[in-house]
């Protein structure tokens, strides 16, 4: 039993866990769905050769352009490739989400961890911060972050006026509002977890903390931390593309599809498919992410219902 | 449960077959604009919604009419050198100034009843005068060295600067001294306390044909006549202008009766109207009028690409802006040649013209040393790519559309353009007037007819930290030429002189390119068939203005 | 009981003076400030002016010092007037506090009577076609971007079948009754309702399923009540517990459901202005927005820990005091 919570990548453990996975056929079809939309996100510049196309090509002589051959979703308002585009946004889509995801589950669980382990008043003051910043209405304040003078915070000028910097911006205040979930989950982890005997015995033995958070708490609360980056993915793809639709996220010429439904808007009577395909993709991706998390919930955590 | 749902639907279904309610009445009109005004006070707030609302509310002494040509409306008469209201005039430093007198209309009366006077001339004098009370229009006041009232409608005032346009003082927004001097009494406080902001519906801070009746913060503004107006009644018995800033929103409620009357200074898109007259062109008229923003791109001189010139010119020629012109904005928004808009009297056809040539751009850039392509893109002898970067305020969906077609025309022509957008209290508050952009920046400039490039194309008026970025030359463009025809076209009157000095400026400007001219905008007024009299101005001064022409039939 | 609530008031007050620092300086970051905006639209303002205006204003001191300044007027209560209108903040935010409250507790009250059946429903007979069908129907309602669902209505409703406003507030001066401003309510309202209606329908299954596993529930079917008794009467008010949790928690959600909402419809909510001043930088507005954006979260969540005493009486205060 020991041996098993200390090792979770067990063999019988992993096939456990993929038989319940496949019973799940909505977050089975939702993975292959995503790894496709991401495979072809990923080879976008592949495809915009086989195509023959320039995602970035203007042709006002080809505006609003209905679907053909040569553009399989037609052209959107500067005569410029429609699916072409949609690949480029979901690079930028699934790249917000996945980093920003990754990078809160990382800041929610050392802090949860810490909090935790520790326990006490270090734990107390983290958890009222975690608190405090449930409690805070977060899409005004990611408005705020977002109009941010990066200059006014230090930041090199030349850093600061790159083309890129609205990508990392974004990621990096979506990661310090959506540590919270993580945070709170591995705290709770940890808690039942330091009692117990392996942990126990690794602090007889005088193992330091940092070894035993690393080495025997980390493993045994993984499972929550999967499972709710993997929900909180859709999220942040949601958030990314309502700040690009206000005009604070990714900025143009860098397609997002957020930004992308943005433009269209102006332009709903005219061209409504422009708002369409964009708004679906996000939803369909969301849609799978929040799937697959609950996949993997039921799959790691099968007392858990479903929810 | 599963009845109980079923209820549920039916009531939401009915709430929402409730019909549009019933369209507007003829004796009313509702115009609709995308803001709403920043505070009512004309002198403390400068917004296009504000000058719409005051343009039915005030007159002012002097104005641009519809056929660009300066009127009197507040006043009596416009002075001239010919009867002697206008003289020569000296200050007390020996520099050279001018003596104007003004009178106001005698019939003129604020909406109170109590005569508009000189009284409330020097008021607003001596309050733009105190720097704590905020006035916006500093310049002007500057410039007014002395008012003095010579009875209870003329006044005379000192000019410490002597110009050919002295009998136009557009910008002089009188407000009432019986109202506004208690609220003046501390100059810091004025702008809190002022009346228009406070009691924006006090009869007597009017003297136009409407009065405000109602403010409904953020939403609309209701305008009844004002009965001791002293020209003719307007016809319709009330004017509610309404904000909705969505724009598809503004749209849908025209369509739906709630608005009547989309207004061109302040409402939809170009390319939405455009849009719109296609599908609903039939029920309304749609007017596009140009008018005076013009639409260019500021080249940062100091960037050693940009001094040459014919790497200026290679990207005029690069960039197709006839297809801009024609298939963005179907033809409504005309090139232009250089920043005198073809309507302006001052304005002449002679001058160099950049058609879009990618081959002949491609020469030139050859000559200007970039030969090496690689990639696509030109290198100089350094190895350099030849790579700029363009700037706009981003959030505006018409500019960013832009910015990507030139980025596509340039690249074919071998440049590399970057464009990097900030949103516009950066890009104006720091990146333009600090002259920070690299090579292009992106914006429009808006005018009233007549005006002179001083601010903008002289040598003495490029920002820089000594001069506390004073000034409005961001490209730094200096030009001996230029600088002479600037200071000459301002006192020189004569008709002879007068045309010679604006041609040396908009040749020189064509020939040098400190700038790219882009294009002139146009605004769309999108009215009801029922409504007639409306005529666009296409300049700063609102067609509200002559609102008593107004009338529905 | 008056302890507990006196703690809980006290600790939703620092909340408030620390997030009033934390805005403040945030908002202080933004880049330029008012005035140099308004040198950048006005031609005729030069430099010197506006070094004049700052000093005016006090935008030339140290951010401590500004913050002490505005929060020693802030408690005698001054909160300052908004730049962009020109009118004392509070003026022009409490009617939009009110617009919004309207907004959000009719969306509110919809979702919520709306996902209890809904969920409870689904929970009663789990893996059945109905649970299944509304299970869908939370996941796309969680997943879809709300812009992009206003936009859908919008294009249905107003565009093609022109049965409702796009957007706006109804007649001006609420003329014409309550029904003219209805048509202006329905899709705001529906977007905003959709959301959550998903969420918390996902909560009322999670926590009636739980609730119908304990003993007590499992007890009552054995005893041989009907299933509407038991669904009813036990287990229906055990899974009301955790509801009230999770949409007091929801309520920084629902603000931010609004400010999105509000602007696409161009509703003069709190949202829309929140949103406006931050763009415009009005400095004391946005602050003040922000604020009580956030004190409606702290108030949210004040008032389902009574809710929750309230509904179980097993939990007294005392106990919470000590959560």
């Amino acid at each position: 039993m020991t041996v098993l919570a200390e090792h979770p990548t067990d063999l019988a453990a992993r096939q456990l866990f993929w038989r319940r996975f496949r019973q799940h056929r909505l977050a089975v079809f939702s993975a292959a769905l995503l790894a496709f939309i991401a495979a072809m996100a990923l080879l976008a510049p592949v495809i915009e050769s086989a195509m023959g196309l320039d995602a970035t090509r203007v042709d006002l002589f080809n505006q609003y352009a209905l679907p053909d051959a040569t553009h399989w979703l037609g052209t959107d308002e500067a005569g410029r490739d429609v699916f072409l585009r949609l690949l480029y946004g979901g690079r930028i889509s699934l790249l917000v989400g996945l980093v920003a995801a990754i990078a809160a589950a990382v800041m929610g669980t050392t802090i949860g961890l810490f909090a935790g382990y520790f326990g006490g008043r270090l734990d107390a003051f983290l958890m009222r911060t975690t608190d405090g910043v449930i409690a805070l209405p977060v899409l005004p304040l990611l408005i705020v972050l977002a109009a941010v003078d990066l200059e006014k915070v230090g930041v090199p000028a030349t850093v600061a006026e790159s083309e890129v910097v609205s990508l990392y911006r974004i990621m990096f205040i979506i990661a310090i509002v959506g540590w919270t979930t993580v945070a709170r989950l591995v705290r709770s982890a940890t808690l039942s977890v330091r009692t117990r005997e392996f942990v126990r015995a690794a602090e007889a033995m005088g193992a330091r903390p940092w070894r035993i958070m690393a080495r025997h708490i980390l493993p045994n609360v993984v499972s929550p931390i999967i499972v709710a980056t993997t929900l909180s993915v859709g999220g942040i793809i949601l958030l990314e593309s309502v700040l690009s639709f206000l005009g604070l996220g990714i900025q143009p010429p860098t397609p997002s599809w957020g930004n992308m439904l943005s433009n269209a808007q102006e332009l709903i009577t005219r061209a409504p498919q422009l708002a369409i395909y964009p708004g679906l993709m996000i939803f369909v991706t969301v849609i799978a992410f929040n799937f697959l998390g609950d996949g993997l919930q039921d799959a790691l955590d099968p007392r858990a219902s479903r929810r | 449960m599963l009845r109980w749902a079923r209820r549920v639907a039916v009531v939401a279904m009915v709430a929402m077959l409730i019909p549009a309610a019933a369209k507007a009445a003829k004796d009313e009109l509702v115009i609709g604009i995308s803001q709403f005004p920043t505070g009512f006070h004309p002198n403390l707030s400068s917004h296009v919604a504000l000058s719409l609302i005051h343009g039915m509310t005030r007159r002012p002494l002097t104005v641009f009419d519809a056929d660009w040509k300066l009127i009197c409306l507040l006043c009596a008469k416009l002075p001239s050198r010919q009867d002697g209201t206008i003289r020569d005039w000296q200050t007390d430093e020996g520099k050279p100034g001018l003596e104007v007198d003004y009178a106001i209309r005698g019939d003129a009366v604020w909406g109170d009843g109590t005569p508009v006077t000189t009284k409330d001339v020097l008021f607003t004098w001596k309050i733009g005068r105190i720097p704590e009370a905020g006035i916006n229009n500093q310049e002007l006041y500057r410039r007014m060295e002395k008012v003095i009232a010579l009875d209870d409608k003329r006044f005379t005032i000192q000019w410490n600067k002597r110009t050919c346009d002295a009998e136009a003082i557009n910008g002089f927004e009188i407000v009432p001294s019986h109202l506004e001097a208690a609220a003046a009494a501390d100059p810091a406080q004025y702008r809190s306390r002022n009346a228009y902001d406070t009691d924006p519906t006090n009869p007597g801070l009017y003297h136009g044909p409407y009065r405000i009746t109602r403010v409904e913060p953020g939403a609309s503004v209701t305008l009844e006549p004002n009965p001791t107006w002293w020209g003719q009644q307007p016809h319709f018995k009330r004017i509610v202008v309404r904000t909705i800033e969505n724009t598809a929103a503004l749209e849908a409620n025209l369509l739906s009766g709630e608005v009547d009357y989309i207004a061109g200074e302040d409402g939809i898109s170009l390319d939405q109207a455009l849009t719109f007259e296609r599908r609903h062109g039939d029920d309304y008229n749609v007017v596009f009028k140009p008018g005076l923003f013009y639409e260019h791109i500021d080249l940062m001189l100091d960037n050693p690409v940009l001094t040459d010139l014919r790497v200026r010119r290679a990207l005029l020629h690069a960039i197709d802006r006839e297809a801009i012109s024609a298939r963005l904005f179907e033809g409504k928004q005309p090139v232009a040649d250089t920043f005198v808009h073809p309507l302006d009297s001052v304005h002449i056809d002679e001058v160099r013209k950049y058609p879009f040539d990618t081959a002949l751009a491609k020469q030139l850039l050859d000559e200007a040393g970039w030969t090496d392509i690689r990639g696509g893109i030109r290198h100089n002898a350094a190895g350099e790519p030849l790579r700029l970067e363009i700037m706009t305020t981003s959030g505006n969906r018409v500019r960013e559309l832009v910015e990507q077609v030139i980025q596509s025309n340039l690249r074919d022509a071998g440049v590399d353009l970057r464009i990097r957008n900030e949103p516009a209290r950066v890009f104006f508050g720091r990146t333009v007037q600090r002259r920070q952009f690299d090579a292009m920046a992106m914006f429009a400039w808006f005018s009233s007819p007549n005006n002179i490039p001083r601010s903008n194309l002289h040598s003495m008026e490029i920002p820089t930290e000594k001069n506390g970025w004073s000034g409005q030359n961001y490209t730094g463009y200096a030009s001996p030429t230029m600088d002479e025809a600037i200071d000459k076209v301002e006192v020189e009157c004569g008709a002879a002189e007068q045309a010679k000095w604006w041609r040396t400026i908009q040749t020189e400007y064509a020939e040098n390119l400190p700038v790219l001219p882009l294009y002139f905008r146009a605004n769309a007024f999108i009215m009801p068939k029922w409504l007639s009299g409306v005529t666009p101005t296409g300049h700063q001064y609102p067609s509200t203005l002559w609102i008593e022409n107004w009338t529905a039939q | 009981m008056l302890t507990y609530l006196a703690r809980r008031l006290l600790g939703t007050l620092i909340v408030l003076a620390v997030m009033s620092f934390v805005i403040f300086s945030l908002i202080g970051l933004m880049p330029g400030d008012p005035i140099d905006i308004m040198i950048a639209s006005n031609p005729d303002l030069t430099p010197a002016d506006g070094v004049r205006l700052k000093k005016l204003y006090g935008l030339d001191l140290p951010i401590g010092e500004r913050y002490w300044n505005w929060l020693t007027a802030a408690l005698g209560g001054d909160l300052g007037y908004s730049r962009t209108f020109n009118r004392p903040v509070l003026e022009i935010l409490l009617p939009r506090l009110g617009n919004t409250i309207t907004l959000l507790g009719i969306a509110s009250l919809i979702a919520i009577a709306v996902a209890l059946p809904l969920g409870f429903a689904a929970a009663v007979r789990p893996h059945s076609k109905t649970d299944n069908s509304i299970n869908m129907f939370c996941f796309a309602g969680i997943s879809v971007p709300p812009f992009f669902l206003a936009i859908l209505l919008i294009i249905l409703f107003a565009v093609t079948l022109g049965v409702l406003p796009a957007g706006g507030m109804g007649p001006v001066g609420g003329e014409g009754g309550v029904f003219a401003r209805l048509e202006f309510l329905v899709l705001p309202v529906l977007t905003l309702t959709i959301a959550s209606l998903a969420a918390y329908t996902r909560f009322a299954r999670a926590s009636m399923m739980e609730a119908m596993r304990q003993d007590y529930v499992r007890t009552a079917y054995a005893k041989g009540l009907a299933v509407r008794r038991v669904v009813v009467g036990h287990a229906m008010r055990n899974a009301l517990l955790p509801l009230v949790t999770i949409v007091a928690l929801d309520f920084g959600a629902l603000v931010s459901g609004a400010l999105i909402t509000e602007t696409m419809f161009g509703y003069l909510g709190m949202g829309k202005l929140l949103f406006d001043s931050i763009l415009a930088n009005d400095f004391n507005l946005a602050l003040v927005g922000l604020l009580f954006a956030t004190l409606l979260v702290l108030v949210g969540n004040f008032l389902a820990d009574i809710a929750y005493a309230a509904i179980d009486p097993r939990i007294s205060f005392k106990s919470l005091a000590n959560k």
